[in-house]
C-alpha cells in the first residue's frame, strides 16, 4: 500500500486509537467524548430549564422528585484534531536510515490510526518555518493522500528553530487537539518554551524524539571534526571512551529533561531510534505509555 | 667570550618540540552531526576534569621560545677571564707525574687536567696565549706560547702522563723564566693532583694559580713499593729462585690481594697476602725459572690484583718487572795493584767472578774484539781512555783518563757526602779518616763524598755506565773497619748489575726515556708494552727512545738482530700514594711564603641565572595551564 508502512503494519494499526488524555470539542461529530454536549447515548448531567429549550430533554423524574423543571443533557461525540508537526530540519537528514525517513513512519502510522478513528489529522513540517503538508483532512478515504503526502517530504535543509515554528503554528488559529510532535528535539535554543506556548494554548502534544544510533551510542572514532550541519559550527573531538562518556552524560541529561518536562504536563514522550523497529515506541504512546523512562543506550 | 661547556647549545633542539607543539595541526576526520550542542557541553566537562587544555597559538610562544635561547645560552656558560687583559700570557705548569694517571671517582687526573687545560685555551682573552711546561721528570716547555685554538688543543690531547716525580718548583720557575717581559695580567697556573709530600715553593714574580684535580679521599691503592729475585738453588732444583715483593695499600680498608710472579705471561707463582692500610707486608714466592733455549736468564714479571675485584686506583704501581738471578753473575775485571780491602770485600760478593787484567793488556785491547761486559776496578794509574761499562778507580795516582789531578792531601776530614746516591745509600762517612786524598776537583764529575781538600769520592755517568772514582787508598784508611765500606761496594755492584742486566740500558723509571748504546747512526725500535713501537738514531753513540709511561720489560731491537730489555718500574712509595699532600706556597720575594692561590671557576654566576630563568618560565607555564583551566 506504502513504502512507509508494511500491510501488515497497517493491519495491527486498524485495531488501534490514540490516545487522548483532554477532551477537546471538535468540529463535526465523532468518536470521541467532546467537551461539548450532545446526543449521546451517555449521560453527562443536568442544568435548569430556559424557555426555548427543547421540551422532549426534560427530565420528568427529577420534576417529581424535586417540582423544578431540568434538562438531561448528553455528552457529545465528535471528532479530535491531531497536528503531526513533522522536523524537516537538516539535522533529520543524518543516520542511517534518515532521521526523516523514521519520523516519516511515524507520522504515516499516526495519521492513519487517527483518520481511521474519523479524527482529523493535519501535517506541518517545521524547520526554521512552518509549511503546511497535509490540510486538515477527516476520513478514512484520506489515508492514501496522507501517505503520499508524506512520502514526498524530505528534509530540506534548514536549520531547527523550534520557537518560531510553534508560534507560526499558533497563529494559524488551528484546531484545538493533539500536537504530536515528531523532532530530534537539538535546537541549542531549547524545547521548554515554545512547546510551554502549546500548552497555554490548550493543545495536548505529543513529543516523539527520534535520534539516530549514532547519536544515542556513537563509537570510538580517534581525531575527528565534528560539523553541525544546519549551522555550520566545528568542534575538535578526539573521541575516546572519556568523550564518549562525558558525551553520554550530557545525553542522559538532555533525556531526562525532556523527560521531566512531559510529565510535569501530563503530555506524552517517547524516544524512538532510527534504525530500530517504531512499534515499541508507537504502540506504547498508542496504549498509553511512556518511552522514555529507559535509560539512553 | 667562548663557551666553556658548547654542548649545552644542544638545548636549543627544544625550539623544534616547542614550536611544533604550537604550530602542529592535529589531522583530524570530519563527521558531520545533527548538532554539536551536546559534544560542546560533553567537551566542556572533559576540560574541567583534565588538567591540561588544548594548544592553542599564543604570542607567548616567541617569548617562551627567546628564554628558552637564553637559558641554552646561559647554560653553555659563555665566559672570558675577565681580570686577565687582552693580550696576556699565560703558562700552565702541568703535574705529568705517575699519580697523574690514577683514576678517581672523577676519571683520570690526567683527563681533569687536559679539562682544565682547554678550558685556559677557551678562555683566553683577546690576543692571549697559552704555554704548556711539562712539570714531571726533568721539566720542559712542551707547547710553546701560542693564541692558536686549534692548535692549542691537538697538543693538549697529546699530553699524557710522563711519570715519575713532580718537579713542580722547577717547572714553574721555567715558566717564570718564559714570562720575563711578558705583557701585564700574564700569569701562571699550576695543575696539579698535589699527590706527594713536602713544600712545593712556587716563584712569587708572575702571578700564581693553582688547580687541583683529583678526589680529596682517593680511592684505595695497592702498590709494588720494592722486589727482588734471589737464587734459591736445592737438590734437584738449580733453577728455584725466590721472588721478594714488598706491598703497600694506600687508603681504603685492609683487604686480600693476589701476587702472581709471570714469565712470559705464565704465572709461575701466586699467593694470596692481606694489606693493611699504611702498614708495608712482604710477600715471598718461589718458582723454578730456568733460562730458555738460548741460555738468557728470564724476566719475571709481578703482578697484584685485588681479591674482590675492585678495581685499583692506580694501575702504574700494580706491575714490576725484576730480572731473574740466573743474569746476576757480574764478571769484575782487575786492572793494577787492587788495594786488599777492595778484592776482599769484591770475593765476599757469590754473584761476582773476578778476572785479573794488566793495565797493558787492557791498552792493547783491539776496538774490533768484542767488548768486555763487566764491571772494570782500576788502581793506581789508570788508561787514557775508559773502557766501556761500569767502571770504579781506586786511588789513581796519575792522570784520570788523561786529566789531570791535584797534588795529594794529607788527612783530610769530610764535611758531606750524598746520600740521595744509590751508592752512598745506607752508608756513613761521618767517621772516615783517611791517610792520604787527591782531590778529585773535575768539571764533568760529581761530587758524592765532599772533604775540607776536595771532593774524596766522585761520579760521572755515561751512556754506557757509570765511572766512580775514590780518591784515596782504602787500605790507607779506617773505611774497610766500618760497616758503610761493604755496604758501598754492595750498592755499586747493584748498580752494575741491574745495567748489565738490562743489556747496558740502564733501568730506570716508568716513562723515563731510553738511553740504548748503539753504533753512530743505528736505528733502534723498542716495543712499549701497550704494544706501540718506538724508533730512534743513534748520536754520539747513544740513542734515546721516548716510550709511554708503561711499567715492564721493553724490548729494544738494534741493528743485526741484537735484542736487549729495560726495564721500568714505579716502585716509588711517593708517588702511590694518591693522597693530595703537598703544600703549594708562593714566595713573595721578602721571604714569607703564602699558600697558592687556587683557581677559580669563570662566571659560575651564569648557570645558577640560567636555572632561575628556567624556573620562571616553568611557572609561567603553570600559571597559564592552571588560569586556562579556570576560564
Amino acid at each position: 500500500m506504502s513504502a512507509l508502512l508494511s500491510p501488515e503494519f497497517l493491519a495491527r494499526l486498524a485495531r488501534l486509537k490514540l490516545a487522548v488524555r483532554r477532551r477537546f470539542a471538535g468540529s463535526a461529530a465523532g468518536l470521541r467524548r467532546s467537551s461539548r454536549r450532545g446526543a449521546s447515548a451517555e449521560f453527562a448531567e443536568h442544568r435548569p430549564y430556559a424557555p426555548g429549550d427543547d421540551v422532549r430533554r426534560i427530565d420528568w423524574n427529577a420534576y417529581a422528585r424535586l417540582e423544578e423543571l431540568v434538562l438531561r443533557l448528553y455528552v457529545a461525540e465528535q471528532d479530535v484534531a491531531v497536528h503531526l508537526l513533522l522536523d524537516t530540519s537538516r539535522s533529520m537528514s543524518l543516520g542511517t536510515p534518515p532521521k526523516v525517513e523514521t519520523a516519516k513512519r511515524l507520522a504515516a502510522a499516526l495519521g492513519y490510526v487517527a483518520l481511521s478513528g474519523s479524527d482529523r489529522v493535519s501535517v506541518l513540517t517545521f524547520g526554521a518555518g512552518l509549511s503546511q503538508a497535509f490540510a486538515p483532512q477527516r476520513g478514512k478515504k484520506q489515508i492514501g493522500t496522507l501517505l503520499r503526502q508524506l512520502e514526498g517530504l524530505c528534509a530540506d535543509g534548514s536549520g531547527t528553530d523550534l520557537a518560531s515554528s510553534i508560534e507560526l503554528f499558533l497563529s494559524r488559529r488551528p484546531q484545538p487537539g493533539v500536537v504530536i510532535v515528531l523532532s530530534d528535539f537539538l535546537d541549542p535554543a531549547g524545547f521548554a518554551r515554545p512547546l510551554d506556548r502549546l500548552v497555554a494554548s490548550k493543545f495536548e502534544p505529543v513529543l516523539l524524539q527520534v535520534l539516530d544510533r549514532e547519536e544515542l551510542a556513537p563509537s570510538p572514532g580517534g581525531d575527528l571534526v565534528l560539523e553541525d550541519v544546519e549551522r555550520g559550527e566545528q568542534i575538535e573531538v578526539t573521541l575516546d571512551e572519556a568523550a564518549i562518556r562525558a558525551y553520554r552524560a550530557r545525553l542522559a541529561a538532555f533525556f531526562e529533561s525532556l523527560a521531566d518536562w512531559a510529565k510535569k504536563r501530563g503530555a506524552h514522550y517517547g524516544r524512538v531510534s532510527s534504525d530500530a523497529e517504531l512499534e515499541v515506541a508507537l504502540l506504547a504512546y498508542l496504549r498509553g505509555q511512556s518511552t522514555a523512562g529507559a535509560p539512553a543506550p | 667570550m667562548s663557551l666553556l661547556e658548547p654542548l649545552s647549545l644542544a638545548w636549543l633542539g627544544l625550539l623544534v618540540p616547542l614550536v611544533a607543539l604550537y604550530v602542529l595541526k592535529r589531522r583530524r576526520t570530519p563527521r558531520p552531526v545533527g548538532s554539536t550542542m551536546l559534544w560542546a557541553l560533553a567537551q566542556r566537562d572533559l576540560r574541567a576534569e583534565r588538567p591540561w587544555q588544548r594548544l592553542v597559538p599564543h604570542v607567548s610562544l616567541l617569548l617562551q621560545a627567546l628564554a628558552l635561547m637564553l637559558g641554552a645560552l646561559a647554560l653553555a656558560r659563555p665566559a672570558g677571564l675577565g681580570h686577565v687583559p687582552a693580550g696576556a700570557r699565560v703558562f700552565a705548569v702541568l703535574d705529568t707525574s705517575a699519580s697523574m694517571a690514577a683514576e678517581d671517582d672523577e676519571g683520570r687526573r690526567i683527563d681533569g687536567a687536559r679539562a682544565a687545560l682547554r678550558a685556559l685555551a677557551r678562555t683566553l682573552p683577546p690576543g692571549g696565549e697559552l704555554g704548556i711546561v711539562e712539570g714531571a721528570g726533568e721539566p720542559s716547555v712542551i707547547v710553546p706560547p701560542s693564541s692558536d685554538l686549534v692548535r692549542l688543543e691537538a697538543a693538549i690531547d697529546r699530553l699524557d702522563v710522563r711519570g715519575g716525580r713532580a718537579a713542580l718548583e722547577e717547572a714553574a720557575a721555567l715558566a717564570g723564566e718564559r714570562l720575563a717581559g711578558a705583557p701585564a695580567g700574564s700569569r701562571i697556573v699550576v695543575i696539579t693532583d698535589a699527590a706527594f709530600a713536602g713544600t712545593v715553593r712556587l716563584p712569587g714574580a708572575v702571578p700564581i694559580e693553582v688547580v687541583r684535580v683529583g678526589a680529596d679521599r682517593p680511592p684505595a691503592n695497592d702498590a709494588i713499593l720494592a722486589v727482588d729475585a734471589r737464587a734459591n738453588p736445592g737438590e734437584g732444583t738449580p733453577d728455584r729462585v725466590e721472588i721478594f715483593a714488598r706491598l703497600e695499600r694506600f687508603g681504603g680498608e685492609a683487604g686480600d690481594v693476589f701476587v702472581s710472579a709471570e714469565v712470559e705471561g705464565e704465572v709461575r707463582a701466586s699467593r694470596r697476602v692481606t694489606l693493611t692500610p699504611g702498614v708495608p707486608s712482604s710477600a715471598l714466592l718461589t718458582a723454578d725459572l730456568p733460562p730458555d733455549d738460548a741460555g738468557q736468564a728470564p724476566f719475571v714479571t709481578l703482578r697484584i690484583r685485588r681479591a674482590d675485584d675492585r678495581p685499583d686506583a692506580l694501575a702504574l704501581d700494580d706491575v714490576a718487572v725484576v730480572p731473574s738471578p740466573a743474569s746476576r753473575r757480574l764478571p769484575i775485571f782487575l786492572v793494577g795493584a787492587v788495594p786488599e780491602s777492595v778484592r776482599r770485600v769484591l770475593l765476599t760478593d757469590p754473584d761476582a767472578e773476578l778476572f785479573a787484567l794488566s793495565a797493558e793488556a787492557l791498552a792493547e785491547r783491539s776496538p774490533s774484539e768484542p767488548a768486555l761486559d763487566g764491571l772494570f776496578v782500576l788502581a793506581g794509574a789508570s788508561p787514557e781512555t775508559a773502557p766501556t761499562g761500569d767502571v770504579l778507580v781506586i786511588a789513581p795516582d796519575g792522570p784520570l783518563f788523561g786529566v789531570e789531578l791535584p797534588a795529594p792531601v794529607l788527612r783530610p776530614r769530610v764535611m758531606t757526602w750524598d746520600e740521595a746516591d744509590p751508592r752512598l745509600r745506607f752508608t756513613s762517612f761521618a767517621a772516615l779518616h783517611v791517610a792520604s786524598l787527591r782531590p778529585l776537583s773535575l768539571a764533568a764529575y760529581t761530587p758524592l763524598v765532599t772533604t775540607d781538600a776536595g771532593p774524596a769520592i766522585a761520579s760521572t755517568s755515561r751512556p754506557d755506565g757509570t765511572i766512580t772514582v775514590v780518591g784515596f787508598d782504602p787500605d790507607l784508611s779506617d773505611w774497610p773497619r766500618q760497616a758503610g765500606f761493604v755496604i758501598f761496594f754492595r750498592n755499586l755492584l747493584e748498580g752494575s748489575r741491574g745495567r748489565r742486566a738490562a743489556g747496558g740500558i740502564a733501568p730506570g723509571r716508568i716513562g723515563e726515556a731510553l738511553r740504548v748504546p748503539a753504533p753512530e747512526g743505528a736505528e733502534v725500535v723498542a716495543t712499549a708494552p701497550d704494544g706501540s713501537m718506538h724508533r730512534s738514531l743513534a748520536r754520539g753513540g747513544i740513542a734515546i727512545v721516548d716510550v709511554p709511561a708503561l711499567p715492564g720489560a721493553i724490548p729494544v731491537e738494534l741493528a743485526g738482530g741484537v735484542r736487549r730489555f729495560a726495564l721500568r718500574n714505579l716502585l716509588d712509595a711517593e708517588e702511590s700514594d694518591l693522597r693530595a699532600r703537598a703544600e703549594l706556597v708562593v714566595d713573595d720575594g721578602a721571604g714569607t711564603a703564602l699558600a697558592a692561590r687556587e683557581a677559580e671557576e669563570p662566571s659560575e654566576a651564569w648557570p645558577w641565572l640560567a636555572l632561575g630563568l628556567l624556573v620562571v618560565l616553568a611557572l609561567e607555564t603553570l600559571w597559564a595551564t592552571r588560569r586556562g583551566a579556570t576560564a
